[in-house]
């Protein structure tokens, strides 16, 4: 450890330039980890919701409704189908925006359309059955929920394309500058370098110190990266809260079971993403590092 | 046992250091190695220390043949050999103590030997006193102590010295030489210098190297080239 010190305190502008570009690049990492995470959570919880909403015309009968429920059930695609009157998406509406009179007195049971919320079996089975509804000349609205799917499904391959060759980008400029800086470093120990090799120290022993040092990088800069990152992210969870009303929870890529939820974040998810980021950052400090040492310390 | 067999040193830029030498030095020998520069002195001991690799001909170190392109026991070759230079190499930013033992460090020896080794070193050099100061609180001839005493520590067998007094005023050459004298007795010493006095009076075994070529090897010799 006081290698360590002794050499950041000679060489300070070098091992700035190392924490602060490991930093960015970590802080940017855990950022896209999270949004991606995030949008998986959504894509997962839109998922889970009814998948096919069909909207009759508001004078619709019970009756008619309740046949063409049938109908659909006997396809023998559909897992359930749920017949939602006037009263009750009323009720849902009234839950909804009790915080609003205003909005609760213009509108009556009268003006909101019955509907059928239809999950399928598969989900390859949804175009058939809003095909079918949108047949229906009683049938007013189909709204057919695999279109939401797929703009997230769209938005997130973008979002992870553009977060890879960012990443990417970054993580390269981290090898450079961490290539030099250690080149720089071992300039720096030249001499003392060529003595310890010519005494019998093997390579790996040369070298060492330089990966530690990497190594106590990679840490600190992840842990700095993490600290601030989960700091504003605590900073601004009032905001989060209030623009995820009404969705309780999200799940980390489906891994539930493990307590891995992005929204609400657990102690779990914020302890995995602590470990990602520090074994991210200590990766990438090894690795350049160790290219630098290998270059630069030979026989 | 160092054996040289038909050893030739030729560098790239077509300079041929060494011509098809051969000799033995068995355990425990002194040897000088004299000649003008420019005659393949420290190239041998470059050679012994595997910094460079014959262009033809097998350089063997008891039972390792640093010769071999393939050689990959680099670091365990030199832990048998203390090694001694001119300018000292005796880091700056670290004190007597550090620079000692880092020779012991590298071989991965135990706190409590280095401390023991260190301070036998000392003593032998003469320098016990001095173990916390830093190389720029010694004089020249203390700080050539140093590097000796950093060359002798722990199980190294065979002492490299090129031109150990070059450096040094005759008076304190002269004491550097006592120290290489009480060594003998348990190392195998080859020392290249241009300092005939100390050839001469010494009387040990001389190889005299002439234009890369091993001029003459006696067994107790002066500086005759």
């Amino acid at each position: 450890m006081n290698s360590i010190f002794t050499s950041i305190r000679r060489t300070p502008y070098q091992s700035m330039a190392s924490f602060l570009i490991l930093f960015f690049t970590l802080f940017l990492s855990l950022f896209f980890f999270s949004l991606i995470s995030f949008f998986h959570g959504i894509l997962g919880y839109v998922e889970t919701k009814p998948q096919v909403t069909i909207y009759f015309q508001t004078e619709t009968r019970e009756a008619d409704i309740s046949r063409i429920k049938r109908d659909i059930e006997n396809t023998g695609k559909v897992a359930s189908a749920t017949y939602m009157s006037k009263e009750s998406a009323l009720e849902i509406y009234q839950d909804l925006n009790r915080d609003n009179p205003l909005l609760l007195e213009m509108v009556s049971a009268d003006i909101l359309p019955p509907s059928l919320e239809v999950y399928t079996t598969r989900p390859e089975y949804l175009q058939d059955i809003a095909t079918f509804a949108s047949g229906q000349n009683i049938v007013d609205e189909v709204v057919f929920q695999r279109d939401v799917v797929d703009k997230i499904v769209s938005v997130t391959n973008t979002m992870r394309l553009i977060s890879i060759s960012i990443l990417v980008v970054l993580i390269l400029v981290s090898f450079m500058v961490l290539m030099t800086t250690s080149a720089f470093k071992i300039a720096l120990k030249k001499e003392e370098i060529q003595l310890l090799r010519l005494i019998g120290a093997s390579r790996f022993y040369v070298r060492a110190p330089f990966l530690n040092e990497g190594v106590f990088f990679g840490f600190v800069s992840g842990t700095a990266a993490f600290s601030i990152f989960y700091g504003v992210f605590f900073y601004f969870r009032s905001f989060f809260d209030s623009y995820l009303l009404g969705i309780s929870e999200l799940p980390f890529f489906g891994l539930e079971a493990y307590n891995l939820y992005v929204w609400p974040p657990t102690a779990e998810y914020i302890g995995l993403s602590y470990l990602m980021t520090i074994t991210f950052g200590i990766s990438i400090a090894y690795v350049g590092t160790f290219l630098a040492t290998s270059k630069y310390i030979g026989d | 046992m160092i054996t040289f067999d038909n050893v030739s040193m030729h560098y790239n830029s077509g300079v041929s250091a060494l011509e098809d030498v051969s000799f033995e030095i068995k355990d425990g020998d002194f040897v000088f190695l004299v000649g003008p520069s420019g005659a393949g002195k420290t190239t041998i001991l470059r050679l012994i220390l595997r910094e460079l690799t014959p262009s033809t001909g097998t350089v063997a170190v008891d039972e390792f043949v640093p010769s071999e392109k393939s050689f990959k026991d680099i670091h365990k070759l030199r832990r048998s050999m203390g090694v001694i230079f001119q300018d000292f190499k005796i880091l700056p930013d670290k004190n007597v103590r550090e620079n000692i033992s880092m020779s012991l460090k590298v071989s991965g020896y135990s706190n409590q030997y280095i401390k023991e080794e260190v301070e036998r070193a000392l003593e032998l050099v003469g320098l016990p006193e001095k173990m916390e100061m830093f190389p720029m609180q010694l004089s020249a001839g203390e700080q050539q102590r140093v590097a000796i005493a950093r060359a002798i520590v722990g199980e190294r067998k065979i002492i490299l010295a090129d031109e150990p007094t070059g450096n040094l005023d005759p008076k304190t050459s002269w004491e550097i030489m006592k120290i290489f004298k009480k060594l003998e007795k348990t190392k195998t010493i080859i020392l290249a210098t241009h300092n005939a006095d100390i050839v001469n009076s010494m009387q040990r075994r001389v190889i005299v190297m002439k234009g890369g070529k091993l001029a003459k090897d006696m067994k107790k010799g002066g500086y005759d080239f």
